[in-house]
């Protein structure tokens, strides 16, 4: 009979005693292999969407957080600065305008209700408080695709400086967004999606050129080589793209240029999309650029959308992980005391072998074998309830959380008011919940490598809670044979 | 050759101080074959403990073949109690859910005796003591009193002691096995040169001992055994 038999023999000596402790090991240890699958899945997603747009900051003016930005504009002065920022590859520059289609202006201005000269310097949006960056309006013959009663009282910068005669007027439409780019993304640095057509070519010259929203080019009958009209000049369609939203295919992007001279603001920039080298640089590269900008000229901010999901997925990973310490630390807590009471109860019996020259090393060993039985039979039975369990309990933690998250979402549309902090204390929100969408992608699947990894970390654990009693053992003398005689 | 140089040890109970062992001196020459006789509680087993380093004495020495236990670390204790002692405890303290066969094997196991050499020698020496070949792996909590004894015998004698210290070791048996087990005793100490100093309250164990003690209040007196010796030889 060796060591190894006569510790599992041991740890059957009192079955009701051992299927009891196996019962709560393995509470502890299925708890402890499903938070680390939870953390694992959060982990990967975390990865995932970081790499997905992980490598783009937004800067705007400082003061004002949404689309159009408020405070003094960006110039081009700055974009040299960003770009000279280590580790940044490139700074595109964006020029917002607003566009509102010149029959409705005209009936408005006829019926009234506004002075002279708004089309030059139009009516502040929700956002352009006094000595704010006001956004350019322009007339053009579009007319937009979203209209202002589908979006409610959320419609700030249509009725905004309507006043009293809100009553009488007509159902009007939102102003279309039109942004001059520096290069072939949209305004929050994503690579155009362009469906018919092509690009607008040198996009750091002006040209007549522009690139319609889907829905945009549907609403005016546009094709692409179909022409329109900004402040009376004539563009034409080189392509459309589809942003995937309602919202963001009612847009047109020119090039920059073109559109810094139709605002006869040149060198003003609305956004400026910098992008990171690498995933691994945006942190530091953030803080760089923020302060070589410096706090009171700009906000840099990580892509929106992934930001708060990532925060979100973040406190699941942190929670999980947690969990994860306290049922592992539960694990052995239990081990350790079971260890304690057996070493106990058996110190007649170690006395014993003491007394017929085992060694020291010899009988703890024994014990720390025989913990570890206990917690193989655990490691089995949890295993099998965490491989059931994990998805489940993973999310139901992710979903908690998102709840929170939806429920708290302060930011609105585009050109809406900025977003605030969440009651729950987690950065959260995002245009059209992304947040929440992006969180109920993650899969938890218990792969066999996070759970071996995971019953590695458990029997780690539980030598160390057996180490405790079995060197206890080499404080029992052998005279304790005699005990009781 | 065993030397018992002025071995005292005493207890504190209370604010008593009782001393079942105090000052005790004698020599056995390897290969005797000795016992001690005294009432209950006069100290016996805790002189066996004492020779056995079981426990540590208050003061005084046991030598064992030159080697003083006093000045031994604790390491080189387990090894003198695995090599060199054979011990039949009074309450025999085998392991209960284990087999008599895998009791006897452990201290050769301690030994690093080959499994193989050590099944063989177990069975070989738990036939010495007579137990019925079918209980060798019997547990030991389903065998009696006096098969329990017997095994804890055979343990004792499992890595060839040299010294074997036996507290009561024919109390649990009947009058024959018993009879067996002193021929047993008798045979190793002669035939195989090892010494033994048994506890006993048998008359006929006692009188067929080499040497016998009497321990009382703590102090050994040798009692002259020749007749005895001598009668017991020629019956
Ligand atoms: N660990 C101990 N603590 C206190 N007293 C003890 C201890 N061990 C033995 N004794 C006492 O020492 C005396 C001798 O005990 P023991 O050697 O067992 O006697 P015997 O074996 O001769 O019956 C008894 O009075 C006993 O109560
Ligand atoms: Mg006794």
């Amino acid at each position: 009979m060796s060591v190894l038999a006569r510790s599992v023999g041991n740890a059957f000596r009192n079955k009701v005693r051992t299927g009891a402790v196996v019962a709560v090991l393995a509470v502890a240890i299925s708890l402890a292999l499903s938070m680390l699958v939870a953390n694992q899945a959060v982990a990967a997603k975390v990865t995932e969407l970081n790499a997905s747009v992980g490598t783009v900051l937004t800067v705007n003016p400082a003061g004002g957080q949404g689309f159009e930005g408020g405070g003094e504009p960006l110039t081009a002065e700055q974009a040299a600065t960003a770009a000279a920022v280590p580790n940044v590859s490139s700074v595109v520059g964006t020029k917002a305008l607003r566009l509102r289609n010149a029959t409705e202006a005209a009936a408005q201005s006829a019926a009234g209700t506004q002075g002279a000269g708004t089309q030059a310097a139009g009516p502040g949006g929700g956002q352009g408080g006094p000595g704010g960056q006001t956004t350019t309006t322009l007339t053009t013959s579009l007319t937009a695709a979203v209209d202002a009663g589908t979006l409610g009282g959320r419609n700030q910068a249509a009725e905004g400086t309507t006043g009293s005669t809100a009553a009488t007027q007509p159902v009007r439409s939102l102003p279309i967004t039109a942004t001059g780019i520096g290069a072939e993304v949209d305004s929050t640095g994503k690579a155009l999606e362009i469906t018919e057509g092509t690009g607008l070519g040198d996009y750091t010259a002006e040209s007549t050129n522009a690139l319609l929203g889907t829905t945009l080019a549907e609403k005016n009958g546009l094709k692409v080589g179909s022409t329109f009209t900004i402040n009376d000049k004539t563009y034409t369609v080189a392509g459309l793209f589809d942003a995937g939203t309602t919202f963001g295919n009612n847009a047109l992007y020119i090039t920059l240029s073109s559109a810094q001279t139709l605002a006869e603001l040149p060198g003003e920039l609305s956004t400026m999309i910098v992008t990171v080298d690498t995933l691994e640089n945006v942190d530091s590269t953030k803080t760089a650029l923020q302060s070589a900008l410096g706090t009171d000229k700009a906000d840099v901010t990580q892509g929106q959308n992934l930001e708060t999901a990532v925060s979100s997925l973040d406190s699941v990973k942190n929670i999980s992980f947690i969990a994860f310490v306290a049922a592992l630390g539960t694990a052995g807590l239990i081990i350790l005391l079971i260890m304690v009471m057996l070493v106990r109860e058996r110190r007649r019996e170690i006395g014993v072998l003491k007394a017929i020259g085992a060694p020291n090393r010899t009988i703890g060993f024994q014990f720390v074998l025989e913990a570890l039985v206990l917690v193989a039979l655990g490691s089995v039975v949890g295993a099998a309830v965490a491989s059931f369990a994990s998805g489940g309990i993973a999310s139901a933690l992710i979903s908690s959380n998102s709840s929170t998250t939806a429920a708290t979402t302060g930011r609105g549309m585009p050109g809406g008011a900025a977003g605030f902090p969440g009651g729950a204390g987690l950065p959260s929100g995002g245009p059209f919940g992304g947040a929440s969408q992006l969180l109920t992608t993650v899969t938890a699947s218990a792969s066999p490598g996070v759970i071996a990894a995971g019953i590695a970390a458990v029997f780690g654990v539980a030598i160390i809670g057996a180490l405790v009693p079995a060197l206890l053992t080499a404080r029992i003398r052998p005279i304790e044979v005699l005990r009781g005689e | 050759m065993i030397e018992v140089k002025n071995l005292v040890r005493t207890f504190k109970s209370g604010d008593r101080t009782i001393k079942p062992v105090n000052d005790v001196s004698f020599e056995l020459e390897q290969g005797t074959l000795a016992s001690i006789v005294g009432k209950s509680g006069s100290g016996k087993s805790t002189l066996l403990s004492l020779l056995g380093a079981l426990d540590k004495p208050t003061s005084g020495d046991v030598v064992v073949n030159g080697v003083s236990l006093a000045s031994m670390p604790d390491g080189k204790l387990t090894e003198y109690r695995r090599r060199d002692i054979g011990f039949v405890f009074q309450q025999f303290n085998l392991i209960p859910n284990l087999s008599a066969v895998d009791n006897v094997m452990l201290p050769m196991e301690f030994a690093g005796i080959r499994k193989a050499a050590r099944l063989a020698r177990a069975k070989e020496l738990l036939e010495q003591v007579q137990l019925d070949p079918e209980k060798h792996v019997r547990r030991i909590n389903r065998l009696s009193g006096g098969e329990q004894q017997r095994v804890a015998i055979a343990r004792a004698l499992a890595n060839e002691p040299k010294l074997i210290l036996a507290d009561e070791p024919t109390g649990n048996l009947d009058e024959q096995t018993g009879e067996h087990i002193i021929e047993l005793l008798s045979s190793l100490s002669h035939d195989h040169n090892t010494t033994i100093l048994v506890v006993t309250h048998d008359r006929s164990l006692a009188n067929k001992t080499d040497r016998r003690f009497r321990l009382q209040q703590g102090r050994l007196v040798e009692e002259p055994a020749r007749a005895s010796v001598g009668a017991a030889a020629s019956s």
